[in-house]
């Protein structure tokens, strides 16, 4: 049984590579997926960033993505289980419906992390860690540097296309 | 306890993308951290009330905000026309 601390930082290590992965899987870096996301991936190039990284932090603050969807999932399996992450994935998925996005990352994000999170739950995970480590998962990518944040998902993007 | 942890974690990390986000002048570079802010709030709902019904509060709050950064994005970048 591993220490809360260790816990909370495999948890952010997993969920960030879940969300990047189902991400650029999804195609969230080619373009923005409305003018908003558009705008905000054309200003992160021009402070130094790189556009298409730009374009899916645009589209992470636009719809619900995968990343919205492991936080939920994670939620969802801590107040009620497996199903309490699948009934996340169907609010997700409405979510998605209402901002302009067709839905398949954030639904997909939010069904593999309910599965993920209620199968760890089973070797002594707690939940609750994975809330915590989607939170630091999101903050390394667009609240520490939007430069260098978007130069990673840009170059991420350069071996899926 | 380890809800304990987690709540404490989300808080730090909510009030430091709030401070950035206060910080930061370029309206389209605050929204990301407004999205981090709300990761931590919608965290932060479930966190403090371990309910089935906490669940759709958190839904509600995130997409929510969601949409109202989208709105403010593209009502700045000048509306659907550029879709």
């Amino acid at each position: 049984m591993l220490a809360d601390y260790e816990q909370v930082l495999i948890a952010a290590v997993i969920c960030w590579l879940l969300f990047v992965t189902i991400d650029v899987l999804f195609r969230l870096p080619e373009k923005g997926g409305v003018s908003g996301a558009s705008a905000i991936g054309k200003k992160i190039e021009a402070d130094g960033g790189d556009l298409h990284g730009g374009y899916m932090m645009g589209n992470i603050v636009s719809s619900p993505d995968a990343s919205a969807g492991t936080l939920l999932a994670a939620c969802g399996v801590y107040v009620a289980g497996l199903p309490g992450g699948l009934a996340a994935a169907v609010l997700v998925y409405i979510g998605n419906r209402i901002c302009h996005d067709p839905g398949y990352a954030g639904t997909t994000g939010a069904v593999l992390a309910s599965l993920m999170v209620a199968g760890l739950a089973g070797i002594g995970f707690a939940p609750e860690n994975f809330i915590a480590g989607m939170v630091i998962a999101i903050l390394t990518i667009q609240g520490l540097s939007h430069r260098y944040a978007s130069r990673l998902l840009g170059s991420l993007w350069g071996w899926r296309s | 306890m380890a809800e304990l942890i987690a709540l404490y974690i989300c808080g730090v990390i909510a009030l430091f993308a709030a401070l950035r986000c206060l910080i930061e002048k370029d309206t389209y570079l605050k929204l990301p951290y407004l999205n981090v802010m709300n990761f931590a709030v919608a965290g932060i709902i479930v966190l403090v009330l371990n309910h089935p019904l906490s669940l759709l509060a958190a839904v509600a709050y995130f997409v929510g905000s969601t949409l109202e950064a989208n709105a403010i994005a593209s009502a700045k970048a000048g509306g659907v026309q550029n879709d």
